[in-house]
């Protein structure tokens, strides 16, 4: 789920900063820049795990600041594709489900891979149609997905008003197969 | 900025545990403001509900030693510990190809996948009692008693 990316950034130090010891000043800028944005290709950021190393400190004519060429690693939540996750079920509607992990919330399961034999209930509820019974996907329950896809889609230009947030990081899960789906479907 | 190294190294629930924990952050809302951010903060909570939280490194170890034989995949492997599997039907989906890979031939008594969730049942701690089990068998701590006779 969690993994370390080596990054390099040429980052500008502003002035109300010069009196805080360097390393410190610099990770708070880091954190101000990198802290829970999501990087394309690399994830959503959790946290910086560490400074590499600090070079430069040069101050560019018209600049009031100093640039230090800073490389360092953070902590990048992104699964791979195929890795399974146990989210919480936030909200189910006609295109499927929502699930969330509390720190990241969008992940979709779309109609088409949910267990086979599925149908949504009056209430807005997804409901499997086992041999043994039906199988209603209760909200606030822990479910087991599988990561098929993640997405990355570009910032929009224009957006209507009442849209829905943008998402900068969209994973596509499914819960089609044995083991997956509810917890409490396969629990002892 | 230049991405150096996209995949420096991969890390259990367990190690960003440790380290959010190191950091400062704990499970009290109010207690972790200051030493580490509010989105660290919500990864923290995820983590604290997930088996990671009671896990060891030593156990992890000793996991890793006991499931070389079936020659999973490091990304596999890190999956069993993050998720601890307690039955076969939850490990199916985290090994590729099972079927293939792990043997199970009930007439010569050989069940790889079982040996493998005993392994995790074995090895890796359970996660806690979530809060409506807790209330269910709450009894009396034995250490009241001497205090209360005094």
């Amino acid at each position: 789920m969690f993994c370390l990316s080596l990054i390099e950034h040429n980052l500008p130090l502003p002035p109300h900063l010069l009196n805080r010891p360097l390393l410190d000043a610099i990770k708070e800028e880091l954190e101000r820049l990198f802290l829970d944005k999501v990087l394309s290709n690399l994830g959503l950021c959790i946290s910086i795990y560490d400074i590499r190393t600090i070079e430069g400190g040069f101050v560019f004519p018209g600049d009031g600041s100093s640039t230090y060429k800073v490389v360092f690693r953070l902590i990048m939540f992104r699964p791979y594709v195929g890795e399974i996750l146990c989210g919480k079920l936030k909200a189910s509607d006609a295109n499927g489900l929502h699930l969330s992990l509390g720190f990241f919330d969008d992940i979709k399961v779309p109609v088409h891979l949910l267990p086979h034999k599925s149908r949504m209930g009056d209430d807005g509820i997804w409901i499997w149609e086992h041999e043994c019974g039906d199988l209603p996907m209760d909200l606030d329950e822990e479910v087991h997905f599988r990561v098929t896809k993640i997405n990355y889609p570009p910032i929009p230009l224009e957006q209507d008003a009442n849209a829905s947030p943008f998402s900068p990081m969209e994973i596509i899960g499914e819960i089609y197969g044995d083991g997956l789906g509810l917890l409490s479907w396969w629990a002892d | 900025m230049k991405t150096l190294q996209a995949n420096a190294g991969v890390l259990t629930n367990l190690e960003v545990l440790e380290f959010l924990r190191a950091r400062g952050a704990t499970s009290d809302p109010m207690g972790c403001l200051g030493a580490v951010a509010p989105s660290e903060c919500k990864v923290f909570d995820y983590l604290v509900n997930t088996p990671a939280c009671n896990q060891t490194r030593g156990a992890i170890d000793e996991f890793l030693k006991r499931c070389e034989k079936f020659k999973l995949a490091k990304a596999e492997k890190f999956n069993i510990i993050n998720l601890r599997p307690s039955n076969q039907a939850l490990i199916d989906p985290i090994i590729e190809y099972c079927e293939k890979r792990l043997t199970k031939d009930e007439a010569r008594g050989i069940d790889e996948v079982q040996e493998l969730v005993d392994s995790v049942l074995e090895v890796l701690p359970p996660p806690p009692a979530k809060p409506d089990e807790e209330m269910q068998d709450l009894e009396e701590p034995p250490t009241a008693k001497p205090m209360e006779e005094n």
